[in-house]
């Protein structure tokens, strides 16, 4: 099998399943009880808390757990504009957003906020000065995604964090899904976001947890009511064991330096396309090259898809979790191209990822193509 | 004459036209019927409904008279309206 739908899912790392395992075996006790199993169990979440605290240089008391990062991202996007919604009903975004921005953003919009797209540039960068000319008393959040999911376009998180810093009444979130883990985030990266979602399944973590980093003094609307967990602004039983994983997850991926590697294999890739005239590069020199965006132009995704499957290759057409809706926003929205927006693949590359895996995706192509386009 | 519109929350594209629809709707002073992409299959099987959003179709007594599919400009939203006399 060659897998390169990494940025959909990835494999869970060995280690990771063996603390989750060691960990639901035991600690039994619920974090909420007052026995000392429970205490156990509370004080193990505690100093997992601590060690991912560390790890994204924020503090404990900013770290919220929730299922993943669709729920993080409706958490905090509902959560804020309900919380703030006297202060203004006007929310900024991009075209470059994962449906579970969108969707939360949908639901407000019904109920009467503005949503409003901010302006990118020619490599679909988010314009500073655009965004800035589109501050006003009435927005109360800005939510731009770190790395899109379809490109691997990186967005300039630092600059526009310390841009909105000027203008207090304005939150601003990031979803940082695709990005923890994939390449080495300063120290600073997280100082003028308020808020940030992440996953632990994106960094080799068990799929049902994430992440929602809000900063202290921020409050939110809960989407889950019932009582205290382990913040005041998502309740139920707190997950111990994957709280523990997570944290052996983050601090596993952490360790790893894999960008130059993958960069490597990108590059391979790349290179093998240029033969095609009719086989665009999505992905510009702002993508991360753990992503690899490209359309065929005359072939269904889908198509293609299918066809790599017969060989056991596995890729993407979308961001897996969009609809089946026949053309790419992402893309169009990078490229300004009907066709090259419906015709586009994700192949996603991870230090997992062999040189052997290219080899074999790259003759798989070549037949599938060949086959596809004699059609 | 009535809108009939089906988009999802999901999706960008209804997101942008979402407040161009708006202005259609009381600049013409039109009726809107809304429906969930997802939670509306009846609807999506009847109208037959494709993989873009979103999808308004305009009926005038009862009959179809277009069908307006994706994202469009205030500009070119106001050409299909005033092209059919409304």
């Amino acid at each position: 099998m060659t897998y390169l739908d990494y940025s959909a899912t990835t494999p869970v790392n060995t280690d990771v399943l063996d603390t989750f395992n060691k960990v639901s075996l035991e600690f039994i006790g619920n974090p909420n009880s007052l026995h000392k199993l429970g205490v156990a169990s509370k004080n193990l979440i505690e100093g997992a808390t601590k060690q991912i605290a560390e790890l994204l240089n924020v503090k404990e008391s900013e770290i919220i757990y929730t299922s993943g990062a669709s729920e993080s991202n409706n958490l905090a996007i509902k959560g804020i504009a309900l919380q703030y919604q006297n202060r203004g009903k006007k929310i900024i975004t991009t075209e470059l957003e994962h449906s579970s921005i969108y969707g939360p953003l949908g639901y407000l919009q019904k109920l009467g906020f503005e949503v409003i797209f901010t302006p990118l540039d020619n490599y679909g960068r988010v314009d500073l000065k655009a965004l800035e000319n589109l501050i006003d008393d009435e927005v109360v959040l800005v939510s731009i995604s770190a790395v899109n999911s379809e490109l691997g376009l990186r967005q300039p998180i630092e600059e526009i964090g310390k841009l909105l810093k000027k203008y207090p009444k304005c939150f601003f979130h990031t979803d940082a899904t695709q990005c923890i883990g994939k390449y080495p985030i300063s120290k600073n990266f997280f100082e003028n976001v308020d808020l940030a979602s992440f996953s632990a399944h994106k960094f080799y973590g068990i799929k049902g947890i994430g992440c929602l980093i809000k900063k202290d003094g921020i409050n939110l609307e809960p989407l889950i009511h019932g009582g205290k967990s382990t913040t005041i602004y998502r309740s139920g039983t707190p997950t111990t064991s994957l709280i523990a994983s997570m944290s052996k997850a983050l601090r596993l991926i952490f360790k790893n330096n894999n960008y130059d590697y993958v960069g490597s294999l990108n590059k391979k890739i790349v290179e093998h396309m240029a033969k095609y005239l009719d086989v665009t590069i999505n992905s510009n020199e702002y993508c991360l090259p753990h992503i690899l965006n490209l359309s065929i132009l005359g072939v269904k995704p889908e198509t293609m898809l299918h066809a790599l499957e017969e060989y056991d290759i596995y890729i993407s057409t979308q961001s897996a979790c969009s609809s089946n809706n026949a053309k790419s926003k992402a893309v169009f929205a990078l490229t300004h191209d009907e066709k090259r927006a419906s015709s586009s693949i994700r192949i996603s590359l991870s230090y997992l990822t062999t040189d052997e895996d290219i080899d074999k995706f790259l003759v798989a192509f070549d037949k599938c193509y060949n086959q596809l386009k004699l059609k | 004459m009535k809108l009939i519109k089906i988009s999802s929350v999901w999706c960008p594209s209804c997101l942008i036209m979402h407040p161009r629809y708006q202005e259609i709707v009381d600049k013409y002073k039109l009726e809107l019927e809304e429906y969930d992409y997802d939670m509306n299959a009846d609807i999506v099987e009847k109208y037959q409904i494709g993989d873009l959003l979103p999808v308004v179709i305009i009926v005038d007594k009862d009959v179809e008279i277009k069908r307006i599919i994706g994202e469009k400009s205030k500009k070119e939203l106001e050409q299909i309206f005033e092209n059919l006399g409304v």
